[in-house]
């Protein structure tokens, strides 16, 4: 995992040079839910905040640790929770994009080893203008998740 | 009176027969008196009551929680986002209950992919968010009847990109059952954790 992890930011150095959306875009706590023992997927999340003047769209998300990684949402279908792929995860001009459980998130699926707790995962997230940029999320239990969300900026209805 | 004009009298005629006809067809079948003022019956609420299911350690019969308040979730283990929500958010609320009042509560978590969760499994899974929850499954036709009861509701669907090529929609609701065995109420899907524990209090105080 280590391992992985060193060689993917060094790949992600070189892909760094190229300037765009990746650096008007601030990641805030990113951070990846410890898969319960024999799911074989889980989420990752996290606070997209855009800083510039254009509005950007997360278009993939990559990670070493899954086969497979997709940008997903929840839809609440009269009760019924659906969790879809979806193309994009829009992030406005001086706004922001919040990847939290229960709503956008990336999901990792088919985990090709079990993650542990304090693991780091580094995230490639890639914009709609080419660029990219990766952060380490760290693997966090599903009970601290909850205790300590990130940041609630965006206003719970209740 | 030209002939025209006959002509044009004769398709008004003709006309204003099939509207009238039209219509009378349409009261016959579709205008209703006045409704009446009692209230329509609703669908039934749903009623909960008892079952067994299959746990790691053997049947667990929900009349052996009597005297406890049991909370009741429906999901699988396979369900990548929705049920380790919910499940975090609840587990966390139970772990925030003063020692007594965590002895009077119960939880069952009910697989509804009694295909993939085998009890072994369903027990890992549960246990890992809070010790107390007792992982179950079924027959899918049990299943199918006690979320039936219960006003849960869950779907198979095609996703490629999941496990086996399927996920299962599912409502995310946790029900509240009784420490006499009745459905008392439920959690909505994510309910943080101190509402969780606002609202199981208020159940205990009731109970
Ligand atoms: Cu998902």
């Amino acid at each position: 995992m280590k391992k992985v992890s060193l060689l993917f930011s060094a790949l992600c150095l070189s892909a760094g040079a190229w300037a765009g959306a990746a650096d008007q875009i601030t990641v805030q706590e990113p951070y990846v839910r410890l898969a319960p023992p024999n799911a074989p997927a889980t989420g990752a999340f996290m606070v997209l905040k855009n800083n510039g003047d254009k509005d950007v769209k997360l278009l993939k998300a990559d990670n070493p640790a899954s086969k497979v990684t997709e940008l997903h949402n929840h839809i609440n279908d009269n009760g019924v929770m659906k969790m879809r792929p979806v193309a994009a995860v829009e992030i406005k001009a001086k706004g922001e994009a919040v990847l939290k459980p229960g709503s956008l998130h990336v999901m990792l699926i088919d985990l090709k080893a079990p993650l542990k707790e304090g693991d780091s995962v580094p995230l490639t997230l890639s914009f709609d203008d080419g660029s990219s940029k990766t952060v380490e999320a760290k693997v966090v239990r599903p009970s601290a998740a909850v205790a300590m969300p990130p940041m609630q900026h965006q206003g719970h209805k209740h | 009176m030209g002939w025209m004009q006959e002509k044009t009298q004769e398709r008004l005629l003709a006309t204003a027969a099939a509207v009238l006809a039209g219509l009378l067809l349409w009261l016959t079948i579709a205008w209703q008196p006045e409704l009446p003022e009692a209230p329509l019956p609703r669908a039934a609420a749903p009623s909960g009551g008892d079952f067994v299911l299959e746990s790691a350690t053997g049947p667990v019969d929900l009349r052996s929680f009597r005297g406890r308040l049991t909370l009741i979730y429906f999901g699988y283990t396979y369900c990548p986002d929705v049920c380790p929500t919910s499940l975090a958010a609840t587990s966390e609320g139970l772990k925030r209950l003063r020692p007594e009042e965590a002895a009077k509560v119960a939880m069952l978590f009910v697989s509804v992919d009694p295909e993939r969760d085998t009890p072994a499994r369903l027990k890992e899974y549960a246990e890992f968010f809070h010790p107390g929850i007792v992982g179950v499954t079924g027959k899918p036709e049990e299943l199918a009847s006690i979320a039936r009861r219960y006003g849960a509701f869950y779907a198979r669907q095609a996703v490629a990109t999941a496990g086996d090529g399927y996920v299962v929609d599912h409502t995310s609701d946790t029900y509240v059952v009784g420490p006499d065995g009745r459905l008392l109420g439920k959690i909505g899907h994510a309910t943080p954790p101190d509402e969780v524990v606002t609202i199981i209090r208020n159940y205990l105080k009731q109970n």
